[in-house]
């Protein structure tokens, strides 16, 4: 198992070439429109989950309303495609801006608020963006949802389901590297250095309170670019899309695939979502089995299966060992 | 040793409710000097420090950094300006490796904000670039450079202090403050420890230090305040400190 780890850490940059032309390829040879639409649906929640591992995995703060975001993008690009008529390059866009901004909103109150408080906060603004959704009736047509929304075309021409995944695979590995980007850098120190101990991360010169509120808006305006996707591609939305239960699943995913690790949200995304259409056969049973499974996990591997590592860091001291063994 | 006051402290009164911590405390840093706060334990010290480097608000009293009033101002702008600190019970970054605490020390210097990171732009690329560098100059100096892969907190615990040494030093300031840098250490690591801080004054910093090791204080400090029960009861040069009765008084009690 950590000889495994080594070997990965090694060849990193091959292994994501390989997953990343193992993904392109699969619309290919995997032609039915269910494998493409479940294909799909694991890559918004890649991206959904990728999300929410910004700010819990690497920021440490627990979001547990992250449908709240997921639901606020859905909604932005649903009004805007429907009542203005916007591309959908627009819409996300504006999506992406919306949520954001709500994200750095709801990041106010971590500057008197700590670990879990903002937790409940986080459950809060879910609950609150549902009941808004339901109740504004003007503007969403509360739980009758909004229908009819404009499916993915561009100059005129309508995006297969193919085309489609394609679209969704693209931002997924945009946001990939918008996060390794962040990560390596000063405001990724910034991020640890507050995540591990707020105190001396002031006493160094990091401002604890702005890195909170940043990457609140960074992870939300991800959430929404999900969901501005999901509002095209589905075609229909409501309320009941953006509920708590929702919430409870992205942060299964994140969790379980292992927190501060842009693959863990991979494999966690894809898993919630590829078992239970696995497990279809076995009716009501499927609930049990995978209450069960999330449960030998968290006493397995609470930190995730790929929690805890940081490839960089050990292929670092493999070069150190190798120096001293030529030595 | 020149006389220009870099650090002043000004009747600095801190009280938490009816408990005076701190009471019209005044103190003085001048360039180029070490200067030594010692006093029995719960005097006020690490109050006096917290007060210094904007971890508490002063209840009363100013604080001045060369000729600007600091009083209030929060611990990130006043490392900023030039005073970073360790602390007396370590604080590293447990998930970072070495490298990487030692280049968090550099923040506060460098200013690529989130879109320079996402866009890569040169400016970002370029500042990382000179991060890295002076980070390993500073662990070469502190000679932890060989463990600089490894993670902060698995280091035994002098090297621990080292880090913390080099995490302050990374963020280039004029004033280093150290809450008793020789805590939990042997003859030998405090003896090398007195050498590392002469090298450092020599270097250019003016340092100030909490200790409680009093052969420590006396061989290095150029000069000490004494705090008993949030006051300062005497401050001069070690031998005159040495020689006070009231000193005396405040650590052995009073001669019936």
């Amino acid at each position: 198992m950590k000889r495994l780890l080594h070997v990965w850490a090694k060849h990193e940059k091959y292994v994501n070439v390989v997953l990343f032309a193992a993904a392109v390829v699969y619309p290919l040879i995997f032609t039915r429109q269910y494998l493409i639409n479940v294909g799909i649906l694991c890559l918004v929640y890649v991206l959904l989950s990728l999300s929410l591992n910004v700010l819990t995995g690497y920021m440490g703060i627990t979001g547990l309303g992250w449908a709240g975001f997921f639901g606020i993008g859905a909604y932005t690009a649903a009004i805007l495609s429907t009542k203005a008529g916007w591309n959908f390059i627009l819409t996300f866009l504006a999506a992406m801006a919306v949520t954001g901004m709500f994200g750095l909103l709801i990041g106010m109150p971590t500057r008197k608020l700590s670990g879990r408080y903002v937790a409940i906060v986080t459950m809060a603004f879910c609950e609150i963006c549902r009941a808004l959704e339901t109740n504004m009736d003007w503007l969403t047509r509360g739980s009758r949802g909004i229908p009819n929304i404009p499916r993915l075309e561009l100059f005129g021409m309508k995006f297969n389901k193919q085309a489609q995944y394609y679209l969704i695979l693209f931002l997924v590995l945009l946001a990939v590297i918008v996060m390794g980007r962040i990560v390596n850098s000063r405001i990724g120190r910034g991020v640890l250095a507050v995540k591990d101990d707020d105190i001396a991360a002031s006493a160094m010169g990091v401002n604890p309170f702005s890195y909170k509120v940043m990457i609140f808006g960074v992870a939300a305006s991800l959430a929404g670019l999900a969901g501005a996707f999901y509002a095209h591609y589905i075609g229909f939305i409501d309320p009941s899309n953006f509920t708590f239960d929702q919430s409870t699943i992205i942060i299964s995913m994140t969790i379980m695939g292992g927190l501060g690790n842009p693959m863990g949200s991979v494999l966690g995304a894809v898993t919630l979502t590829v078992l239970p259409e696995i497990l279809r056969p076995l009716m009501d049973v499927r609930q049990i089995v995978y209450g069960v499974m999330l449960i030998i996990m968290m006493i397995v591997r609470p930190q995730g299966i790929l929690g805890g590592f940081n490839l960089k860091h050990i292929r670092q001291q493999d070069s150190v060992h190798k120096e001293v063994r030529n030595e | 040793m020149s006389n220009e006051v870099i650090l002043r402290a000004k009747q600095v009164t801190q009280r938490f409710g009816g408990l005076c911590a701190v009471h019209n405390a005044d103190l003085e840093v001048r360039k180029h000097e070490i200067v030594g706060i010692i006093g029995p334990n719960g005097a006020g010290k690490s109050t006096l420090f917290n007060n210094i480097t904007g971890m508490y608000k002063p209840t009363e009293g100013q604080i001045y950094f060369h000729d600007m009033d600091i009083t209030g101002k929060t611990p990130y702008e006043i490392t900023k300006l030039g005073m970073a600190r360790t602390f007396q019970n370590i604080r590293l970054f447990p998930t970072m490796t070495v490298l990487e605490n030692v280049m968090l020390g550099v923040h506060s210097k460098t200013k690529a904000n989130l879109l320079d990171v996402i866009f890569k732009t040169k400016r970002a690329k370029k500042e990382e670039e000179e991060t890295l560098k002076k980070a390993e100059e500073i662990l070469k100096l502190t000679g932890l450079y060989e463990a600089r892969y490894n993670y902060a907190t698995s280091l035994p615990y002098g090297y621990q202090r080292h880090l913390e040494f080099s995490r302050a030093l990374a963020s280039s300031p004029e004033l280093l403050l150290f809450d008793e840098p020789a805590a939990g250490m042997n003859e030998r690591e405090t003896k090398e420890l007195s050498d590392f801080i002469f090298k450092l004054r020599d270097m250019g910093y003016s340092i100030l230090l909490i200790e409680h090791d009093m052969k420590l204080v006396m061989s290095i400090c150029d000069r000490i305040y004494v705090l008993d029960h949030g006051e300062v009861i005497a401050n001069g040069e070690p031998e005159e400190v040495r020689n006070n009765p009231d000193v005396i008084e405040a650590y052995l009690g009073k001669e019936e």
